[in-house]
């Protein structure tokens, strides 16, 4: 049996329709707006797991135990090969890769460029690397070929190189010996950032062993199928990796982007927290508007020997209907919008470029919203939350009516 | 001999004062009163000598600035507000002039809500249903309160007042919006009720059809209790000229 007082607290929400409408559309907007800078904040986390998967970065990487303090590009795993099959046969892993680093300069005739160039492996460095997909003139390195470089577009414009020149790399050996080595330019990659070109330049893992005397591979990348699977996968690839190994993740490898990302979520929550401090004045003028208009019934209803708490209740109960109004609309108006914004994103192109790069990891422009059935408990709990808060002085208010005052005024 | 029951309202030099502005007003100057359970009491007397104020006085919506009131033994002056809104709800019931019903509950919700607020059971329905009964409201107990004519409404405020049988039923002035004839009606529920259920009834009214009702009239005058006699319900002649005095200036 329906409570009389959740009869009364819900016919009183229809007294004044118009005002009952306004502040469900009120909630309504606020919670969209709120709910629409979530799904973004939720998307930036994928944004960051993205640029991680496809700029080569990866969500896990292997690397030398020591490299977590130095971040020296000349220290080298303790087993590659070992750690490679370790995590080949980890269950969720998408692709893996090999690398080694080398900071070099490349010259071609009187041009010089300073560039870290990687030593990669042909067959599997796309899967992880997506960028170096997009050559614009010549083509890819090949699986078991020699003396081929590629490089971003930036980079050749700088050499002044084009394809099939040679270009002289030249690095610091083990013994703090000049080494140099001659390549051939047989692709070059366009991304549409200069930023991210300037950050492609590769050869294969056997070359950049022969030019810089180190042997072996500085990282094994690992990108997963589900990036947030990062830390299972890690807390089972610790056990497996060669001694003097250690497993970081994709935060780990970039702090700073993580940091900045953190900031910016905070940022956009304070905004969605201003806009609903606004929609929760409005409705709690809109309630005390409400409140005042039926002072008289208060003060019968406090006379009639109903309790302040109850009173209170009466007010939340009328303020968690008009909640669960707004939550409803805005969950009917949101959910398309965050749809949308998850399958089509916001194309920032026309800004940034085919991509940019930030603390050395390349990003996609595209920013896609996160939607899922979080969204209907986002919204149902920033509305009645809202709401409620916004009803709380109303009801003190009414429960503060002095009946004998009350009565004596409206009479 | 026969004993004198104990009094449920008993007022010891009872006064109250409103601040307005700088000025005190005295609504109340030293009221001395007794009424004993099953009374049928009438306050008379004209607009501005107090009656209003006492009637608060005795529902426990407000507490006296001097004297001393206990109402069912309880007294006011010192009960915390939880404490009179508790004594409202249990062992008093209202009835306002203008009827004071809730406009978006039916009849029977708004008797219903009383017994709800007490925390009565799930046969609250029935109860509420019974009080309409007998008060002739059955046919109109679903009805919205807009949907009633102003005789019913006040009928209903009174089935509202008497549904969980409080001790004491305390009425503003019920008859002043009603038409003679439906003042008639609800004066003869009100002392039917009395009769059968043994509650006490204290009303104010300016009516002297009502006060013909009452079996005792307490003439109030600038505050004071001016005359205080047991009509057996016919009013004497001479307390009419009260009633009927011009309000007071000031």
């Amino acid at each position: 049996m329906t409570m009389v007082s959740t009869k009364y607290a819900a016919r009183s929400v229809g007294r004044n329709l118009r005002r009952t409408i306004l502040s469900i559309v009120g909630i309504a907007i606020g919670c969209v707006l709120a709910l629409f800078m979530e799904s973004l904040n939720r998307g930036r986390g994928e944004l960051f797991a993205r640029a991680g998967s496809a700029s080569g970065v990866g969500h896990l990487r292997i690397v030398p135990d020591t490299w977590r303090g130095r971040r020296d590009s000349r220290l080298r795993l303790a087993d590659w090969r070992a750690d490679f099959a370790a995590a080949q046969a980890v269950p969720g892993v998408a692709s893996v890769t090999a690398r080694a680093r080398a900071q070099v300069l490349l010259a071609v005739g009187t041009h010089v460029v300073p560039v870290e160039l990687a030593g990669v492996q042909p067959d599997v460095e796309p899967r992880t690397f997506r960028y170096v997909q997009a050559i614009a003139r010549g083509r890819y390195l090949r699986a078991g070929e020699t003396g081929a470089l590629v490089a971003g577009r930036a980079i050749a414009d700088r050499l002044s190189a084009d394809l099939d020149d040679e270009i002289v790399a030249t690095t610091v050996g083990p013994r703090g010996e000049i080494q140099s080595a001659l390549f051939h330019l047989v692709g070059i990659v366009s991304t549409g950032s200069d930023d991210t070109d300037m950050a492609v330049c590769q050869v294969a893992l056997e070359d950049l062993q022969r030019l810089t005397g180190f042997p072996g591979a500085g990282e094994v990348s690992i990108v997963l199928n589900d990036y947030r699977e990062i830390d299972r996968v890690r807390a089972r690839l610790v056990q497996s990796v060669a001694r003097g190994d250690d497993v970081m993740t994709l935060s780990e490898l970039a702090p700073d982007v993580e940091g900045h990302f953190k900031q910016d979520t905070a940022v956009t929550r304070f905004v969605s927290g201003i806009i609903l401090l606004i929609v929760l004045l409005g409705v709690a003028s809109a309630q005390l508007a409400a409140v005042l208009e039926r002072r008289r019934e208060f003060a019968v209803l406090a006379a009639l020997g109903m309790s302040g708490s109850k009173m209170v209740w009466l007010i939340v109960q009328e303020a968690l209907m008009l909640g669960g109004g707004g939550a409803l609309v805005a969950v009917a108006a949101g959910l398309p919008l965050v749809w949308k914004l998850a399958h089509t994103g916001l194309d920032f192109t026309r800004y940034l470029g085919g991509s940019y790069a930030f603390q050395g990891v390349l990003f996609d422009p595209v920013v896609y919203g996160d939607f899922g059935w979080w969204i209907v408990a986002y919204v149902s709990a920033v509305a009645l939350g809202a709401t409620l808060l916004a009803s709380l002085y109303p009801a003190w208010y009414a429960a503060r009516t002095d009946p004998a005052v009350a009565l004596r005024v409206a009479q | 001999m026969t004993q004198r029951p104990e009094p449920i309202v008993l007022a010891r030099g009872v006064t109250k004062a409103f601040v307005s502005g700088r000025q005190e007003v005295w609504a109340l100057r030293g009221v001395d009163l007794e009424v004993c359970a099953g009374e049928f009491v009438a306050l008379v007397g004209p607009s501005g000598s107090g009656k209003t104020t006492l009637l608060n006085l005795i529902g426990a919506l407000d507490v006296p600035t001097a004297g001393e009131l206990l109402v069912l033994g309880r007294p006011i002056a010192t009960l915390s507000k939880r404490a009179r809104a508790h004594l409202r709800l249990e062992s008093l019931g209202f009835v306002f002039q203008a009827y004071n019903l809730v406009p978006v509950l039916t009849a029977r919700e708004n008797v219903e809500f009383v017994l709800e607020l007490q925390g009565k059971g799930l046969d609250r329905r029935l109860r509420a249903q019974a009080v309409l009964a007998e008060l002739g409201l059955a046919e109109l107990a679903d009805r919205r309160i807009n949907e009633l004519s102003g005789g019913q409404q006040q009928r209903v405020a009174v089935a509202r007042a008497v549904a969980a049988r409080p001790a004491i039923v305390l009425a503003d002035e019920p008859t002043a919006n009603l038409d003679g004839e439906n003042a008639e009606t609800l004066m003869h529920l009100m002392r039917d009720l009395r009769d059968r259920h043994g509650m006490t009834f204290i009303f104010s009214t300016h009516d002297p059809r009502v006060v013909a009702h009452a079996v005792r009239v307490v003439t109030l005058v600038d505050g004071c209790v001016a005359r205080d006699e047991v009509t057996g319900g016919d009013a004497p002649a001479a307390i009419l000229p009260a009633i009927a005095a011009p309000p007071r200036r000031g």
